[in-house]
């Protein structure tokens, strides 16, 4: 009944959740659409440009049917990519309104429909992440201003209502912001690249459970897939967040101090 | 001895509440990246509230929430918060432009020891620290004033005031430290009104409601005009007139008996106690009937769903060292109380 060996950390790519988050048109979908054995849920237009396999979705009782056939096995898709996260939110909140007869989740008093919608999204999602296929999750980006103790800053965030943020945050194993970084070119003029940043900082929301990324990345699955490969480049983020910064613009490359653990304070506690 | 831990009643009433909630704050030192603007309204009126029972200056107490909200001319949240600031401040003023206390002491802090009640040892491992909002006189007994904003005032708040374990602690600590007896507690409730400034309607809203009047004249005609956006000036001389109304400031008076400063003794010690073995053996279970005691999702809900995610720490939280409301208090702390309890 109880365990007799450890579980080992994920190794492999087809084990992750990740959430992938960007603007539009740098390449979300073209990156994600290269991992192995990929399957799309298009709950948006977008991938006519791309060979993929697909199912287009265009109600939260179709993306529960996608992964009710998901679910059965009898597929040979190895990772399934939600396309975007955002409009599965959208389908899933009119689903619940259209199931409690409400034009809005706010129809319903102290919070009740803004609940019910997030329970619902959550289980789905959760559900989705519990099957043994990797889970990528699209949105796309967007600043906001955040005000903390110590002033405002603008942040990049995916494009999801606060409270589902949290739970997508919350349930994935990598966070991965898709930017443009400028640096010089071969002819010494500043050049864009396109690239994924896995790392926390005060600009952006990223995130690498695994610790196994490094902090950017080239915005190529095969690089990506390269890099995840190769092993930890740090060991695995623990609980002590670093203190915050002025706000910077969208790209910018100062990232936070790497989170260390707090010990508990042991040896404090012989002494009452 | 190694130095000893500051702790405040903060901390031994979240850690009462939820250890799991203490442990996020008070070990690891966490605090919301985002900052909880039902906070920030209360600290922004203490502030007030402290220069005007100093000063009784209107103008330099307006003056701190104009300040404070600098941008409201852009920012829709700041606008909000002085409005309802700005009004609630001028109906406490005008509601007790006389005052039968004597202001002694205003935000003063304090420092003390938390006394073993079996042998009258101080703990070796904590020292509790705080800050009263005041120090009144009344006749000739002492009070503490402690300043409270509330989203209204009902009975179950009303009889919660006489469970306020904040308010025992800092009466026994007060009394130790400056030697005043504290005959009780002078709650003094401000209530924020639910106002709204009315954003009026647009040019379309307007024919919509129109149409739909004309659609049930019997004479197909309409008086109705455009509601035009409330102005400032209106919107501040409604919420004049809602401060004016009885209920929404109220006084109560407390009284705390002796008995009650032995049952803190014992409580604060166990509470000790407790928190050691937590960290001893550093277990710090989570109480789910927590989660949502005020109406709002604790802080620190999103980590404990998500198992303390990585992810969602890095993210959302940022780390602070603990008791912040101590470090906003005048330099000016007094010599532990207790100090002469010792082995």
């Amino acid at each position: 009944m109880l365990p007799t060996e450890k579980t080992p950390p994920k190794a492999s790519l087809s084990d992750l959740t990740v959430l992938a988050y960007g603007p539009s048109k740098i390449g979300k979908s073209t990156f994600c659409s290269e991992a192995e054995g990929a399957l799309f849920l298009a709950t948006e237009a977008g991938l006519n440009n791309l060979d993929v396999y697909q199912v287009p979705i265009a109600t939260w009782e179709e993306l529960l049917n996608a992964c009710k056939a998901l679910a059965e096995g009898k597929h040979a898709f190895k990772t399934v990519i939600l396309d975007t996260v955002d409009n599965a939110y959208r389908m899933c909140a009119e689903h619940m309104c259209q199931k409690f007869k409400i034009e809005h989740e706010s129809d319903l008093g102290y919070g009740k429909g803004y609940a019910l919608v997030n329970n619902e999204f959550y289980r789905v999602l959760n559900k989705l992440a519990l099957q043994p296929y990797g889970l990528f999750l699209i949105s796309h980006s967007q600043e906001r201003e955040i005000e903390t103790r110590t002033g405002k800053l603008t942040r990049v965030v995916p494009t999801l209502p606060e409270k589902a943020r949290k739970i997508v945050i919350g349930m994935v194993d990598v966070i991965l912001f898709c930017d443009l970084e400028v640096g010089p070119g071969p002819d010494g003029k500043p050049v864009q690249k396109r690239v994924l940043r896995s790392k926390p900082n005060v600009n952006y929301d990223a995130g690498d459970r695994t610790g196994r990324l490094p902090e950017t990345i080239d915005l190529d699955f095969a690089k990506f897939a390269a890099a995840f490969a190769q092993g930890p480049t740090a060991p695995a983020a623990a609980p002590s967040p670093a203190p915050m910064a002025p706000a910077a613009s969208v790209g910018a490359q100062t990232a936070a101090p790497k989170l260390t653990t707090n010990a508990p304070a042991k040896a404090q506690a012989a002494g009452r | 001895m190694s130095e000893r831990m500051t702790t405040t009643y903060s901390m031994w009433n979240l850690f009462r509440n939820c250890r799991k909630a203490a442990h996020w704050r008070y070990v690891l030192e966490l605090v919301p990246l985002e900052k909880d603007r039902h906070l920030s309204f209360g600290s922004l009126m203490h502030e007030c509230l402290e220069v005007w029972h100093r000063s009784r200056d209107l103008a330099a107490a307006l003056d701190i929430i104009d300040r404070a909200c600098a941008k409201r001319a852009q920012d829709e949240e700041q606008r909000r918060v002085w409005h309802l600031a700005t009004a609630m401040l001028r109906g406490y003023a005008g509601r007790y432009a006389t005052e039968d206390f004597e202001v002694l002491e205003l935000e003063k802090a304090f420092e003390g020891e938390i006394i073993n009640p079996e042998t009258a040892a101080p703990s070796r491992s904590f020292i509790l620290a705080g800050k009263v909002d005041g120090i009144v006189r009344i006749g000739d007994e002492h009070f503490l004033l402690e300043h409270k904003t509330a989203a209204g005032i009902d009975a179950g708040y009303l009889e919660r005031l006489w469970t306020d374990f904040q308010i025992t602690v800092y009466a026994y600590y007060v009394e130790r430290a400056l030697g005043i007896r504290v005959a009780g507690v002078l709650y003094n409730v401000l209530v924020k009104a639910r106002l709204q400034q009315s954003e009026g309607e647009t040019e379309e809203e307007f024919e919509a409601r129109r149409a739909e009047l004309l659609a049930k004249s019997k004479t197909g005609k309409s008086s109705a005009r455009r509601r035009l956006p409330e102005s400032d000036d209106e919107f501040q001389a409604r919420l004049a007139a809602k401060y004016a109304e009885p209920e929404m400031f109220h006084r109560e008076m407390l009284y705390i008996s002796r008995d009650q400063f032995n049952t803190l003794r014992a409580e604060l010690w166990e509470l000790t106690q407790a928190f050691l073995d937590a960290r001893r053996r550093d277990v710090w279970y989570q109480n789910t009937s927590f989660c949502f005691q005020y109406g709002r999702p604790c802080p620190y809900f999103a980590l404990c769903r998500s198992g303390g995610s990585p992810n969602v720490l890095e993210n959302f939280y940022e780390r602070r060292p603990p008791h912040e409301e101590l470090r906003a208090a005048d330099a000016e702390s007094v010599s532990p109380a207790g100090a002469n309890e010792t082995f």
